[in-house]
């Protein structure tokens, strides 16, 4: 054997050992009155959010000739190391527009977002654009504990949108709120 | 009286740790040639009576964990169910009821079972069974020995008899995944196991 490939062998047996001594550093005991042995745990944590707390909006009997408003509280959990998240919306219309129909019949209503609890007012949200920039104050990903609460979701009516709206006719849809973490 | 003194008190140890008594083949043999006189078979009934009712085996009362193997959750893709990673281990006892207590310590503040991740801390559970191939156990407190514990291993690493005899578990929890900040979490655990 000559040397260059002696050294090459030596090379790859002292990697080896070393790398099976950096991935397992459990420790064994030895026998005595007393044994002592140790393992080193190790465990990843990914980039996780979620949204809960959400309550189905119902505009009933409003009065055409004022907006209507519904703000409901929720609950976002980001577990980044910044708390960060963004949230992107979108309605069951058209090229997900926000709107509610009646058979053909549609009609327009606008989402806000405010990344406070408690507010009856936010950040207008496009259909299907993120607003990013969002900071949570969840502790627990469903706020069973901390705070009960980290958002807010508003959800509009136009006075224009009502007065297009014959009386006693029932419009629905859905909003999809996606959040994601930053 | 020498002979059976001499029988009564030969003892040799195993490599495995294990006391036991010299071959009482041998010793009777030795007996028989030395005392052939008169009194011989009743000196030998004696010693005889003596090996059948003295015990066998003599415990050393030591102990030794043995066969870890670290613990890689990897990623916990599912923050939502706990996160369980258990191994078979190897616990010997040298004691007259082959029974072991063991207590676990932590790297967290006063021993306690955390993982850091720089300034963030995510807590474990560390569940013991006696028995090998477990996926649970009974919970241990930092510090506190859990007593009790009997071992089947009959060699000091499992190398003959049972290939191990307990079973250590580590559990996150998911109420401790869910509030737990992302990144890579490390931390140790040492296991102190002491003879009963």
């Amino acid at each position: 054997m000559d040397n260059a490939r002696y050294l090459r062998l030596s090379a790859l047996c002292v990697a080896a050992i070393l790398a099976n001594g950096a991935a397992d550093a459990a420790t064994s005991g030895s026998l005595g009155a007393t044994s002592t042995g140790s393992v080193s745990i190790g465990a990843s944590v990914p980039n996780r959010v979620q949204i809960s707390g959400l309550s189905n909006v119902d505009f009933t009997n409003q009065d055409p000739a004022v907006a209507a408003v519904s703000a409901q509280n929720v609950c976002v959990w980001s577990n980044t190391s910044t708390k960060g998240y963004n949230v992107t919306a979108s309605g069951s219309g058209t090229a997900s527009a926000f709107t509610l129909a009646n058979g053909a019949a549609t009609v327009p209503y606008s989402v806000e977002w405010a990344q406070t609890s408690g507010q009856s007012a936010g950040t207008s949200l496009g259909v299907g654009t993120a607003l990013t920039g969002q900071k949570s104050t969840a502790t627990n990903a469903l706020c069973a504990s901390g705070p009960s609460s980290t958002a807010s979701l508003i959800v509009r009516m136009s006075t224009a949108s009502l007065q297009s709206m014959p009386a006693l006719t029932v419009y629905t849809g859905t909003l999809t709120l996606v959040v994601a973490p930053e | 009286m020498v002979a059976i003194d001499t029988i009564a008190t030969a003892l040799l140890s195993k490599a495995g740790g294990r006391s036991i008594r010299r071959s009482t083949l041998d010793c009777v043999a030795w007996c028989v040639g030395a005392c052939l006189a008169p009194a011989a078979p009743a000196l030998l009934a004696a010693g005889l009576a003596v090996l059948g009712n003295g015990p066998v085996e003599a415990a050393s009362n030591k102990v030794r964990i043995a066969n870890l193997v670290d613990v890689s959750f990897g990623t916990i893709a599912n923050l939502g169910a706990d996160a369980v990673q258990s191994q078979s281990v190897c616990v010997y006892a040298d004691t007259n009821t082959n029974g072991y207590n063991i207590t676990g310590i932590g790297t967290g503040p006063g021993g306690s079972f955390q993982l850091s991740s720089g300034a963030a801390s995510m807590s474990f559970n560390v569940l013991w069974n006696s028995s090998a191939g477990q996926t649970s156990g009974t919970q241990l407190t930092p510090n506190v020995p859990l007593t009790g514990q009997v071992s089947a291993a009959t060699q000091q690493t499992c190398s003959n008899g049972p290939a191990s005899s307990a079973s250590l578990v580590v559990v996150v929890r998911s109420a401790a995944l869910s509030s737990a900040a992302a990144g890579s979490y490390n931390g140790s655990l040492t296991l102190l196991v002491g003879a009963e």
